[in-house]
């Protein structure tokens, strides 16, 4: 099976690294505690520790946000990790040099039954683009997809609000979410009412896609740590697919990108403006 | 035959204009006594790019029926890229409004110069025409707070 040869290269490679003292420590998937848990995050300071790292198809947590420890860090990272590391460079939120992104091939991490996770059923990604060591797999590079967006309708829309219980788990899972004070926590302004309706979930997840704008890896985390089963993700993916389209950007792919949000371009099209959308 | 839609009180526009261009041409307008319709709130902002999409958000949670946004013209711009950044959010900003199942009628940008009174006039017109057609807001759950 070849998680458990990637497995063993992947102990090989980080015992190597903490012996040599090339990184001060790993951040990986330990071994999880029951079948049915997902590999918890470690971090493997020592070369006794690479022993503890684990690979298997519960590795599903987004290991960037745990980004940076002190000194110079390896990271496990599927491709969709990679991509968010990739991205938190290209923000100036970690410095390239601080980070080792040790890039593991991936076919796809399960739920605890046993079948593919949604985002990972949506992935094409294979290998991650950008790495500073590859854990080879036999999978193919990409796959096609097949489409699996669904409809845009109001009607989609508030089925989804209902569900979603304003606890903030998607916030805490993103990579993205790194704001010292979410605008959903700040009093002043104060943005969320204080009842938790429909106005207060669309404030919040509106904005929330307007804030992943561009930034959006597709990992999946905020889906998976969703206590209620919201499919978080539609809207943002919808914004993510249009901006590739618009402006040619994906997150993550270019460490030498700039954030497509926060560039501008004489050339941009009025797209949705009044009067069309010709250039100006 | 469609549902007629039923308007108890006048619709209601939220409008974010730039300090330099659109808040002058608005000010233009009226000094050139354009004609159009009372519904908009002018809201002025130092620029289009300090419209924070949550704003236009918020506007429609808490029950506005329109929210039209007016900057510079691109390259006019007082802070001279503050319109384009503001291009690109908006775009975006209307294409999840689309994805989320907004009307995208209710949502409006366009760039309206200190010399356009005539085109502010004309912009607020279609606008509210629009909104009109669409009936009151229904995505927020609270109903209006701006109950005439």
């Amino acid at each position: 099976m070849s998680f458990e040869t990637q497995q063993k290269e992947l102990r090989d490679l980080c015992a190597a690294l903490l012996r040599d003292g090339a990184v001060e420590s790993v951040i990986g998937f330990g071994e999880r505690s029951d079948s049915c848990c997902v590999c918890p995050p470690i971090a493997a300071k020592r070369e006794k520790d690479a022993g503890k790292l684990a690979w298997n198809s519960r590795c599903v947590p987004n290991l960037a946000p745990y980004l940076p420890l002190r000194g110079k860090t390896a990271i496990v990272a599927k491709p969709c990790d990679a991509r968010a590391v990739v991205n938190l460079i290209v923000e100036r939120q970690i410095p390239r040099e601080s980070v080792r992104i040790i890039g593991m091939d991936c076919a796809g991490m399960t739920g605890a039954d046993g079948n593919p996770l949604r985002a990972c059923a949506e992935c094409g990604e294979r290998r991650a683009p950008v790495a500073d060591d590859i854990i080879a797999n036999e999978i193919s590079s990409r796959r096609e997809l097949e489409d699996t967006r669904g409809e845009y309708s109001a009607k989609r829309f508030k089925d989804e609000m209902k569900k979603c219980i304003l606890c903030f788990s998607c916030r805490q899972a993103c990579y993205g979410c790194y704001c010292q004070t979410c605008f959903a926590d700040r009093v002043l302004p104060n943005w969320q009412p204080a009842e938790p309706g429909f106005g207060a979930k669309m404030t919040y997840h509106l904005g929330r896609a307007m804030h992943l704008a561009g930034r959006c890896v597709e990992c999946g985390a905020c889906e998976n740590a969703c206590a209620s089963g919201v499919d978080v993700r539609y809207i943002i993916r919808g914004v993510t697919e249009f901006i590739e389209k618009e402006y040619g950007f994906r997150a993550g792919i270019d460490i030498e990108a700039s954030p497509v949000m926060q560039s501008c371009s004489m050339d941009d099209r009025n797209v949705g403006f009044w009067g069309g959308d010709e250039r100006e | 035959m469609e549902d007629r839609v039923v308007w108890k009180r006048a619709p209601v526009i939220i409008a974010f204009l730039c300090n330099w261009c659109s808040y002058a041409g608005a000010d233009l307008a009226g000094t050139s006594r354009q004609q159009y319709p009372p519904s908009v709130r002018v809201i002025r902002v130092p620029c289009s790019g300090r419209v924070n999409p949550i704003y236009i958000i918020k506007a429609l949670a808490d029950g506005a029926d329109g929210v039209m946004v007016s900057g510079c013209h691109p390259g006019d711009c007082h802070y001279l890229a503050g319109n384009m950044y503001a291009r690109r959010r908006f775009a975006v900003l209307k294409k999840l409004l689309e994805i989320s199942g907004m009307e995208p009628d209710r949502v409006h940008f366009t760039w309206v110069s200190a010399s356009e009174g005539t085109r502010f006039a004309e912009v607020v017109r279609d606008v509210t025409d629009k909104v009109r057609a669409l009936g009151p807001n229904a995505l927020a759950d609270g109903g209006s707070r701006y109950e005439l």
